[in-house]
């Protein structure tokens, strides 16, 4: 028994009360806790969502462009001095950024133009295993990303008049009659894959007539179709993606790239402050931000998270209010039990610790039932919505031992006003009758 | 080690001999009760020797509860001096009053004032919960003590709503005793209580009178003021 059980046994006494009071800051928490939760996922499944659609930095070597027009007729644009960024280098710089946690994708290309069956075409060099996680939307009508074992029939669609990937034409049976290059192995782990496979974009493969083992030359050397690609409604369906390797080597440009794309995953820095480094880390570099998609991530999550804590912010104060009221008028009832604490010796700050200690319990218990309660919720809530979007929930008991402390200084704090009321009362002025 | 010692002031620590216990010269006190200002006391002294059963009687609205008040230091003079123990109250930090309301002085009131939510032994112990330590075995021991003084030994457990107007009148003066006190200031304290149970609670005051506690009793029953040493008489805020 101490100066605690004063508070804890009227708090008891006035159970309904107490357990109004419990009820709605509990209410409360669970509201905060499972919006915070419920945002936090969808938040990060929001991202994982949108890193799926692409790129959001564009990382190229700075060139002077000149926008040509004439008389109304556009002539396009011309480059000079065009310059190429060396491949390892940029990624070393690029991997030693310090928000580099937040970079989900470093996809390096080089495109070169040349003519298919006199049709000029755009071979784009890319590694496919940083290429097939910036590109989630990618689906393959026939065959396979070069460097994987295609999927079984079944899975392909009708008639697509597929060839078998694992065993393209032979080398030798090139009409080219160009020096032959080594032929696409399948299998291979496709961050080791230098082979000379091409996966053909639909409306490009339509208008060359490629097919799986079709063979297209490069350079000194050829390429064979090992996959031809579903539309994507993309620059891909008019292009021919090669690796990267391949292609520098075919060109004559070893370990160079015309830009890389990189995507970043933004739910907890800003995407500027990763261009920031970026630039630093690249001096003499372009670094563009593709505002649109970028913008639509930032602004669907903060979004989210402002309405959130103006939400919480809002269920607190409400919360808070009606402690602190219901406090004030406990002192009023309370004046001779106080008046008698005081006749006893108790000082001012002995009656302030008792109504503080009341309203800190209420927020303890409210603080722990409803971090758990809105735990529960938050499943239900993700369940019911299916919003997850493969993020996942997780317990934490240290935000739950912050969110009990945080309640508990909260009411302690709603409750100042009234504590400090009861503090003042004079022992005269509750028990002596004048 | 008695129950109380440790949390006695050391100003106050023993009476001085041959001087008063507690002693009020000329002491004033007015109020503002619907705009209108009343004196209450004009002038009033009183000297309380150590051991001495002193019963101040009057007329309603005669001054005697706010003087016993203003002994009791539950209320400051406007003027006048409050000494005890040779110590003036009157310039007393509230720290040094808090610790005399704890320690020397002990009040019971025509209304017992018991805290409903705490049983007759935990209200008896309340002097002891002030802070975070909790309530000792010595000190439990005390209350036990005292509860058994005033008869209800076997009704410590009770909510004071379990208990008659005399039980919970006689749990107020347990409280009283539990810690010691050497000046117990009673105001009215048989005023809401049957003249039988009055009777008992008398009879208890004057026993604890007997073990050596000084009483400024505030009465309007004549038969009970004859219990004391000394009766006082006040008049329209002033000693007839």
């Amino acid at each position: 028994m101490n100066i605690l059980t004063i508070a804890l046994r009227n708090a008891r006494k006035k159970w309904v009360r107490t357990l109004l009071l419990l009820l709605v800051f509990t209410l409360g928490v669970v509201s905060i806790v499972s919006l915070n939760f419920v945002s936090r996922v969808v938040g990060e499944g929001l991202e994982k969502k949108l890193v799926s659609f692409g790129a959001n930095i564009l990382v190229s070597p700075k060139s002077e462009k000149l926008t040509v027009s004439y008389g109304g007729f556009a002539l396009g644009d011309m480059l000079f001095d065009v310059t190429y960024l060396d491949e390892k280098d940029t990624i070393a710089r690029v991997d030693a950024i310090e928000l580099r946690k937040n970079i989900s994708v470093i996809a390096p290309k080089l495109v070169v133009m040349d003519r298919v069956q006199g049709t000029a075409v755009a071979i784009v060099g890319v590694r496919f295993a940083q290429e097939k996680l910036l590109k989630g939307y990618w689906m393959v009508e026939q065959g396979a990303i070069p460097g994987e074992e295609p999927a079984p029939m079944s899975a392909k669609p009708k008639g697509s008049g597929m060839h078998a990937p694992s065993a393209p034409a032979p080398a030798a049976a090139s009409p080219t009659g160009l020096p032959q290059a080594a032929m696409a192995p399948l299998g291979v782990p496709l961050d080791t894959y230098k082979g000379n496979g091409v996966l053909v974009g639909s409306a490009a493969a339509a208008k060359l007539n490629l097919k799986l083992g079709s063979e297209i030359p490069l350079g000194n050397t050829h390429m064979v179709v090992t996959g031809i690609l579903a539309p994507t409604g993309s620059e891909d369906d008019n292009v021919l993606l090669a690796d990267l390797t391949f292609v520098q080597n075919a060109v004559g440009r070893p370990g160079k790239a015309n830009f890389v794309e990189v995507a970043a995953l933004c739910s907890g820095c800003p995407i500027e402050d990763i261009v920031h480094q970026l630039a630093t880390a690249l001096p003499g570099v372009e670094i563009k931000t593709l505002r649109n998609i970028v913008e639509q991530r930032m602004y669907s999550v903060h979004f989210v998270k402002q309405l959130i804590l103006s939400v919480s912010l809002v269920i607190l104060l409400t919360g808070c209010s009606m402690v602190g009221i219901s406090m004030l008028s406990a002192v009023n009832e309370r004046k001779k039990e106080i008046g008698i604490l005081r006749s006893l010796g108790f000082s001012r700050r002995a009656v302030f610790s008792i109504f503080c200690a009341e309203a800190a319990s209420i927020g303890l218990l409210a603080g722990l039932a409803g971090y758990v309660t809105g735990y529960a919720v938050s499943f239900r809530i993700l369940a019911v919505l299916d919003m997850a979007e493969g993020a996942v929930l997780s317990f934490e008991p240290l935000h739950l031992a912050a969110t009990v402390l945080i309640l508990a200084l909260l009411t302690s704090l709603a409750s100042l006003v009234p504590a400090w009321k009861a503090a003042a009362i004079e022992p005269s002025e509750a028990l002596v009758t004048l | 080690m008695n129950a109380t010692e440790t949390t006695r002031p050391a100003a106050f620590a023993a009476p001085m001999a041959g001087t008063p216990l507690l002693e009020a010269v000329d002491v004033t006190k007015s109020f503002t009760q619907d705009g209108t200002p009343t004196q209450a006391l004009k002038g009033v002294s009183l000297s309380v020797a150590p051991g001495e059963f002193v019963s101040i009687v009057g007329r309603s609205g005669s001054g005697k509860s706010t003087f016993l008040s203003v002994l009791s230091t539950l209320l400051r003079p406007d003027s006048g001096q409050l000494t005890y123990n040779g110590q003036d109250l009157t310039r007393a930090t509230e720290a040094e009053v808090n610790a005399l309301r704890h320690g020397d002085f002990a009040v019971i009131f025509q209304f017992h004032y018991l805290l409903p939510y705490l049983t007759a032994l935990e209200n008896t112990l309340l002097p002891f919960m002030r802070g975070l330590r909790p309530v000792s075995g010595a000190q439990r021991r005390r209350a036990l003590e005292c509860l058994e003084r005033v008869g209800l030994a076997d009704k410590g457990h009770r909510l004071p709503g379990q208990l008659s107007g005399g039980e919970q009148q006689r749990v107020a003066i347990a409280r009283a005793l539990v810690k010691d006190a050497r000046v117990l200031f009673a105001d009215e304290p048989t005023g809401s209580l049957d003249s039988a149970t009055g009777a008992t609670v008398m009879e208890l005051l004057s026993q604890i009178h007997k073990d050596g506690l000084s009483v400024v009793m505030v009465t309007h029953n004549e038969q009970y003021a004859s219990l004391s040493d000394r009766v006082v008489r006040m008049t329209d805020g002033l000693m007839a």
